[in-house]
C-alpha cells in the first residue's frame, strides 16, 4: 500500500516552523524537572558514593580529609587488605552457599504450594489459603526466641540447618507464584491430561516453564533476603567459620578501633552484588513488589 | 429415576472427563503438605509459643520451669523495658509518617515527565534491597563527630551535631537512616497503586478544572488508598521490630536512648541469659503489634476505598 500525501497524518509542528512557545515551555519544564530529580537522586546516593571513596583512602585520612573526596593517595590495596583482615573470602563463600541453598529450597517448596493453591482442587483449600495469607502479616522477628529454644532442644544451635530452615516457608513466594499460575489457561493443562500426563509431570513440564519469569524474580528476592539477613544468623551462629557477611561486617564494625577504610571496602564488596542484581532485574523486581502488594486484597 | 441411555452415557463421560481434568484428588494435599508443615512448624508454632514462653523460666540447658506471672511482674517494674517501649513508640511515630509521606511524594514525582525515570526508581530502591548491616556501618561512619555530615554542616556554617553522643540526636539519626534505607520499597508499592488509577479519571478531573492539590487530596490519594494502607500496615509492623540500625550504629546508646524493644529482647536473652524474660518481652511486643494492626484494619473503613 502506498500512502498518499493526504492520508499521512500531518505533523503537529513542522520542523521548519520551529517549536511552538507552549511546547518550548513544556520542554524547558521537562529539563528542569529531570535535572532536579537527578540532583535529589545524587544526594540520596552520597552515602554509597562516600563509602566507595572512603574505601580508597589511607586509614589516617578517613576523617581528616573533611569534604575532600580523595585522600593523598588512592589505595586499591584496601580491598585486598579488607579481604584478608575481615576474612572476606570465607564470609563470602558462606553467604553464597547459604543463599543458594535457601533459594533452591524456597523455590521448590513455594512452587509446590502455589501449584496446589492455583490449579488443584482439594478439600480445605480455601481455608488453608487464608491461613497462608494471614501469616504474611506476622511479625516474624518476634519468633526468634521460641525458634532458638526449639533448635536448642534438638541440639541444632550453631548449624546452617537451623540458620536456613525457618526462612524457607514464608508465604510470600507461594503467594507470588500463585498469582502467575492462575493466569495460565486451563486448556493447556487439560490437553496434557488427555495425553495421559500425570499431575507431577504437568507441574514440571508445563507449569514451571511457563512461570519461569516469576521464579527468577522470586529467586532474586529470596537470595537478597538471605544475603541481607542479620538478626537470626546473629542469634543462631556462634562459630566464626560459619558466619555470613552481615555477621562479619557487624563484628568488624562494633569492635573498638575500627579500621574504617577496610570496613568501607568490605561494605562496597557486600553492596556491589546487590546493586548489579537490582540494576539487571529492575523491571521484574519493580513489577513483583507491586504484585506482592496487590495480590493480597 | 430413569435416564435414557444416551443421557446416562454423556453424564458418565462428563464425570470421567471432569475427574481426569482435576486429576487424583489427593495430589492437592501432597503438594501443599511440605509448605504447610513448614509453615506450621517454623512460623505458626513459634509465633504461638512466643505468647506462651513468657510464663516459663527458660535456660540454655534445656530446662523449662513454669514461672507463672513472675516475668511479667518483673517487666512492669523494669525501667529499661519501659524506656525501650517509649523509644520504639517514638521511633514508629516519627518514622512511619516520614517514610510514607516521602514514598508518596517520590512516587508522584516519578510519574511526571522525567529523563531516566526507570533508573531513578532503581537508585531509590537499592538501599531497600541491600544489607541493613552494611548500610548501618556506612552511616555509623558518616555520623561520627568528624564524619561527612558534620563536615557538610561545617562548610555551611552550622556547628557540629552530636549525632551519636546525645540521646535525642541519636534517635533522630536512627530514624533518618531507616527512612533513607527503606522508603524506596514503599515508593514502588505506592507507585504501583497510582498506576492502577484509570488515566481517564485523572484527565476528566483536569477538564473539570481541579487543581493539582485538589486532584491529589480528593482523587489520587483516595484511589491509591489500598496501596497506601498496605504500605502503612507493613511499615508499622516492621518499624516496631527495628533492631539492626540500633545494634550497629549506636549499640542502643547513649544510655538507653536508642535501645528498641527488639534490641532489649536480644540483650535480655543473650547478654543477661534470661530467655524466659526475653520471651515475655517478645509477647508484649506481639500484643502491641497485633493491637496496632487491628486498629488500622478497623480504621481503614474510614479512608480506604477498594472500588477504584
Amino acid at each position: 500500500m502506498t500512502a498518499s500525501p493526504t492520508t499521512r497524518p500531518a505533523p503537529v509542528v513542522s520542523p521548519r516552523d520551529g517549536v511552538s512557545p507552549e511546547r518550548r515551555r513544556s520542554r524547558r519544564g521537562w529539563i528542569v524537572n529531570s535535572v532536579l530529580a537527578w540532583v535529589v537522586a545524587f544526594i540520596f546516593m552520597v552515602p554509597i558514593i562516600w563509602t566507595f571513596l572512603t574505601a580508597l583512602k589511607p586509614g589516617n585520612e578517613v576523617f581528616s580529609t573533611g569534604l575532600r573526596p580523595f585522600g593523598s593517595e588512592i589505595l586499591w590495596s584496601n580491598f585486598a587488605d579488607a579481604w584478608t583482615e575481615i576474612g572476606f573470602g570465607r564470609l563470602l563463600a558462606n553467604s553464597l552457599t547459604v543463599a543458594a541453598i535457601t533459594t533452591v529450597l524456597t523455590l521448590t517448596v513455594a512452587t509446590c504450594t502455589a501449584y496446589a493453591f492455583s490449579r488443584l482442587r482439594f478439600r480445605g483449600r480455601n481455608g488453608l489459603f487464608v491461613l497462608f495469607v494471614l501469616t504474611l502479616t506476622l511479625p516474624m522477628e518476634i519468633a526468634v526466641i521460641p525458634l532458638f529454644l526449639g533448635f536448642n532442644a534438638v541440639n541444632l544451635l550453631d548449624t546452617w540447618t537451623a540458620l536456613i530452615l525457618p526462612s524457607l516457608f514464608g508465604a510470600f513466594g507461594a503467594f507470588l507464584l500463585r498469582q502467575f499460575m492462575l493466569q495460565i489457561p486451563s486448556e493447556i493443562e487439560d490437553a496434557a491430561r488427555i495425553d495421559g500426563a500425570s499431575t507431577p509431570r504437568i507441574l514440571t513440564t508445563i507449569i514451571v516453564p511457563l512461570v519461569r519469569p516469576a521464579l527468577s524474580v522470586l529467586a532474586i528476592f529470596t537470595f537478597l533476603a538471605s544475603w541481607n539477613s542479620f538478626l537470626w544468623p546473629l542469634i543462631i551462629l556462634n562459630s566464626m567459620d560459619k558466619w555470613t557477611l552481615p555477621l562479619g561486617l557487624a563484628g568488624f564494625t562494633t569492635q573498638t578501633g575500627t579500621q574504617w577504610e577496610l570496613l568501607m571496602a568490605a561494605c562496597v564488596l557486600t553492596i556491589l552484588p546487590v546493586i548489579i542484581l537490582v540494576a539487571v532485574a529492575q523491571r521484574q523486581l519493580v513489577a513483583a513488589i507491586g504484585a506482592g502488594a496487590f495480590g493480597g486484597r | 429415576m430413569t435416564m435414557t441411555p444416551s443421557l446416562r452415557r454423556t453424564a458418565t463421560a462428563a464425570g470421567r472427563r471432569g475427574s481426569s481434568a482435576a486429576g487424583w484428588a489427593g495430589w492437592g494435599w501432597i503438594f501443599v503438605l511440605p509448605g504447610l508443615v513448614g509453615l506450621v512448624v517454623f512460623v505458626v508454632t513459634p509465633m504461638v509459643a512466643s505468647l506462651v514462653l513468657g510464663f516459663y523460666d527458660a535456660t540454655l540447658l534445656g530446662g523449662l520451669t513454669p514461672a507463672g506471672l513472675e516475668n511479667f511482674g518483673q517487666l512492669v517494674r523494669d525501667q529499661q523495658f519501659i524506656a525501650s517501649i517509649g523509644v520504639t513508640a517514638l521511633f514508629v511515630t516519627i518514622f512511619v509518617p516520614l517514610n510514607i509521606g516521602l514514598s508518596l511524594a517520590m512516587a508522584l514525582w516519578l510519574r511526571t515527565r522525567l529523563a531516566g525515570r526507570a533508573w531513578l526508581r532503581v537508585i531509590f530502591l537499592i538501599p531497600a534491597l541491600s544489607p541493613m548491616v552494611a548500610n548501618a556501618a556506612v552511616f555509623r561512619m558518616l555520623l561520627q563527630r568528624d564524619g561527612l555530615f558534620n563536615s557538610v554542616l561545617d562548610t555551611i556554617g552550622i556547628s557540629a551535631i552530636p549525632w551519636l553522643s546525645e540521646g535525642r540526636w541519636a534517635l533522630l539519626a536512627i530514624i533518618l537512616v531507616s527512612v533513607w534505607q527503606t522508603f524506596g520499597y514503599n515508593m514502588i508499592i505506592i507507585g504501583a497503586g497510582l498506576d492502577l488509577i484509570n488515566p481517564d479519571v485523572i484527565a476528566a478531573s483536569r477538564i473539570d478544572g481541579a487543581g493539582p492539590v485538589r486532584r491529589l487530596w480528593s482523587l489520587m490519594i483516595p484511589l491509591a488508598s489500598p496501596a497506601l494502607f498496605f504500605a502503612t500496615v507493613m511499615t508499622v509492623i516492621g518499624a516496631w521490630q527495628t533492631f539492626a540500625q540500633s545494634y550497629i550504629i549506636t549499640g542502643g546508646g547513649p544510655g538507653h536512648s536508642t535501645t528498641t524493644i527488639m534490641l532489649y529482647v536480644y540483650r535480655a536473652a543473650f547478654s543477661y541469659n534470661d530467655l524466659g524474660y526475653a520471651a515475655a518481652i517478645s509477647a508484649v511486643l506481639f500484643v502491641i503489634i497485633a493491637s496496632v494492626t487491628l486498629i488500622q484494619v478497623w480504621g481503614q473503613k474510614k479512608w480506604v476505598h477498594y472500588d477504584g
